[in-house]
């Protein structure tokens, strides 16, 4: 069984977010809450600040901490190492998005984080937050994959419906092998500059297991003990992105 | 001996005042809620997810475990002066547990959802499934033992058993409630092992300041309590109670100091409670209190100041600790902005109306005043 994993080249990454759009997209994501977003910061100070940028999708972490405080299970691990959420046992108790260090979990059931409130304007059927215009034909809340309903917690499933179509034993999921490019997430799928890497981080010879060996990959927030399954890879040299080291950046 | 109150004319204020209450914030809070959602809360993905509702629940069930600690010392360790509120303060954990469940019921996504999927899916790591147990539990428990004394079984050994395991699985709940809170190592304001003893002393203030309080307006003046009630409340309840705010008080400022001390990311939240006027409106009302206490004054109004006081302390404690951002992006500033909607203040009023509605309508019904006949 593969342990799917991301890794993101931060030297590459232009900030341009059509991670985040093709996200939106395939996930029928409300505006402003993308399960992929990149976050812009500022560091240092004048006459030097530099704006930066960090692609920060959900880390599906090893020891995933939204999982161990959901009091009904709702939040599991799959054989295959991505973190869902089964829309049909979620309470809607928000711990998991107290206990996730990365921020990276949405209930959508309150004001919308960015005017105006189109849920207001394709209003949902029965159960379901809103009814997009378009709108994918995957509709599977046992792994938290489609619209999301009311009162429940959603965030990014590595888009299971395609990954968890993949051949058995594949390294990657390579958007530019023709056979392949169905499974492949959508954020990778559509990476312009090739940033993204997805695959089995539990085989050696595949390309995400050796970036991460050879370009000393790097997680975010790594002394919380969650060990994420999205690493980042950089240059280091100034120019180059870097992992941020705290959470409260300054606005840019 | 019998203490049989017949009601004050402060218990029928009370009663009719809590019904009021019950009234419009029933009345205001379902209407936003059925219309609007969670949108009428102004909580929100990009900060702050637990917000006024949650602490209405903690302060509220935390004071449930400690009325329950302030009946233990009568029914459970023996000290026969305090069995004149131990009914009162029994019956008040109930009412004040129900007035907190109330509160989150109404935050949650799919409260009755929660009836079957904990049971059938309970994660064992869970701190919040397990403090749901464990007020599950007391709740019953709590309520067999109020029909036990009710019935006047103050001291069979099986009422006994029934209370010492009520008083066992209230201090689980409350230090269960802690540790939802202590375990977020991702959250430094809330990080450490010893919030379930912070939890628990200061749920005994909470309920000190509740039983001092409705058994005050249980009479209408000192004067005409009966001589055990009167000699508690001039004596050895205040003094407790002075004792165990002193020591809170205490602890409240090593916080504070450790918070502003620290550089760790995420307590900078500690400058900005700090730096507000309701903090120090906090220190005034529990500082000040300790003093009415320990010159056993006004200790009606100083009830009051202790319950003000720990609502603000527990606003801080929750919101407080989800006010530094997690990776959110520019656009979320250094501390994130809260403020509760009229929705969820209309929650708090609710849960205040529950649990003295509740207390009035046990005063006038249940007999809260009586004791052992011994």
């Amino acid at each position: 069984m593969a342990k799917w994993g991301m890794v993101i080249d931060l030297e590459k990454c232009t900030g341009c977010q059509a991670c985040s759009t093709a996200c939106q997209m395939e996930n029928n994501r409300l505006p402003g809450e993308n399960y992929q977003d990149v976050l812009y910061y500022t560091d240092g100070r004048q006459p030097t600040p530099q704006l930066k940028w960090f692609p920060r999708p959900c880390m599906h972490c090893e020891e995933p901490s939204c999982m161990h405080v959901c009091p009904t299970k709702a939040t599991y691990k799959t054989e295959d190492g991505v973190v869902l959420i089964d829309w049909d046992k979620c309470i809607g108790c928000k711990y998991c998005m107290i206990a996730c260090p990365y921020g990276v979990r949405f209930y959508t059931d309150e004001k919308p984080l960015i005017e105006p409130n189109i849920k207001q304007v394709f209003k949902g059927d029965g159960d379901l937050s809103w009814n997009p215009p378009y709108k994918g034909p995957q509709q599977d809340p046992k792994h938290g994959v489609g619209i999301q309903p009311n009162g429940v917690v959603s965030k990014c499933n590595f888009c299971y419906h395609k990954i968890s179509k993949a051949p058995k034993g594949t390294a990657d999921l390579d958007e530019s092998n023709p056979e392949l490019v169905e499974y492949v997430p959508a954020c990778v799928r559509t990476c312009a500059p090739k940033a993204r890497y997805f695959g089995d981080l539990d085989n050696p010879n595949s390309q995400v297991s050796r970036l991460i060996s050879d370009k000393q990959g790097t997680r975010l927030l790594d002394h919380t003990g969650n060990k994420p399954q999205v690493y980042y890879v950089s240059g280091g040299g100034a120019a180059s992105g870097a992992v941020p080291g705290t959470r409260s950046n300054k606005k840019a | 001996m019998a203490t049989q109150t017949q009601g004050s004319g402060a218990v029928s204020a009370v009663l009719m005042a809590g019904l009021a209450g019950l009234v419009v914030s029933l009345g205001i809070a379902f209407f936003n809620l059925l219309s609007g959602g969670h949108s009428a809360f102004n909580t929100g993905s990009d900060g702050v997810s637990w917000g006024l509702p949650v602490v209405n629940y903690v302060f509220f069930a935390l004071t449930s475990t400690g009325l329950t600690l302030v009946a233990s010392v009568a029914m459970t360790f023996g000290n026969k002066g305090w069995y004149p509120i131990a009914k009162r303060c029994v019956w008040l954990s109930l009412v004040t547990l129900v007035a907190g469940f109330a509160s989150l019921a109404l935050e949650l996504g799919h409260p009755f959802r929660m009836l079957w999927a904990i049971p059938l899916n309970a994660q064992l790591v869970s701190p919040l499934n397990w403090m749901g147990i464990f007020y599950a539990v007391f709740l019953v428990l709590g309520i067999l033992k109020f029909l036990r004394i009710h019935n006047g079984d103050w001291s069979s050994s099986s009422s006994k058993q029934i209370g010492l395991a009520a008083l066992v699985t209230e201090l689980l709940a409350g230090g269960m409630l802690g540790m939802a809170f202590g375990a977020m190592a991702m959250r430094p304001m809330w990080y450490g092992n010893l919030v379930p003893l912070y939890f628990i002393l200061t749920a005994a203030c909470t309920g000190g300041a509740f039983a001092v309080l409705v058994t005050r307006l249980s009479y209408d003046s000192e004067d005409t309590m009966p001589a055990q009630v009167r000699t508690l409340m001039r004596g050895p309840l205040p003094t407790a109670f002075a004792g165990l705010l002193g020591i809170t008080i205490l602890v409240i400022g090593y916080r504070t100091v450790i918070g502003l001390w620290s550089n760790a990311d995420g307590l900078q939240v500690w400058d900005a409670i700090v730096a507000s006027p309701w903090y120090w409106i906090e220190a005034a009302l529990l500082i000040g209190a300790f003093f009415l206490l320990l010159q056993r004054k006004a200790l009606a109004v100083a009830s009051v100041m202790v319950i003000g006081g720990f609502f603000i302390d527990r606003y801080d404690f929750v919101i407080g600790g989800q006010l530094a951002p997690l990776f959110k992006g520019s656009w979320v500033p250094d501390l994130i902005a809260y403020t509760p909607s009229t929705t969820e203040w209309m929650l708090t009023l609710l849960a205040f109306s529950i649990a003295f509605f509740g207390w009035a309508l046990g005063e006038k019904m249940l007999d809260l005043g009586a004791a052992p006949q011994d």
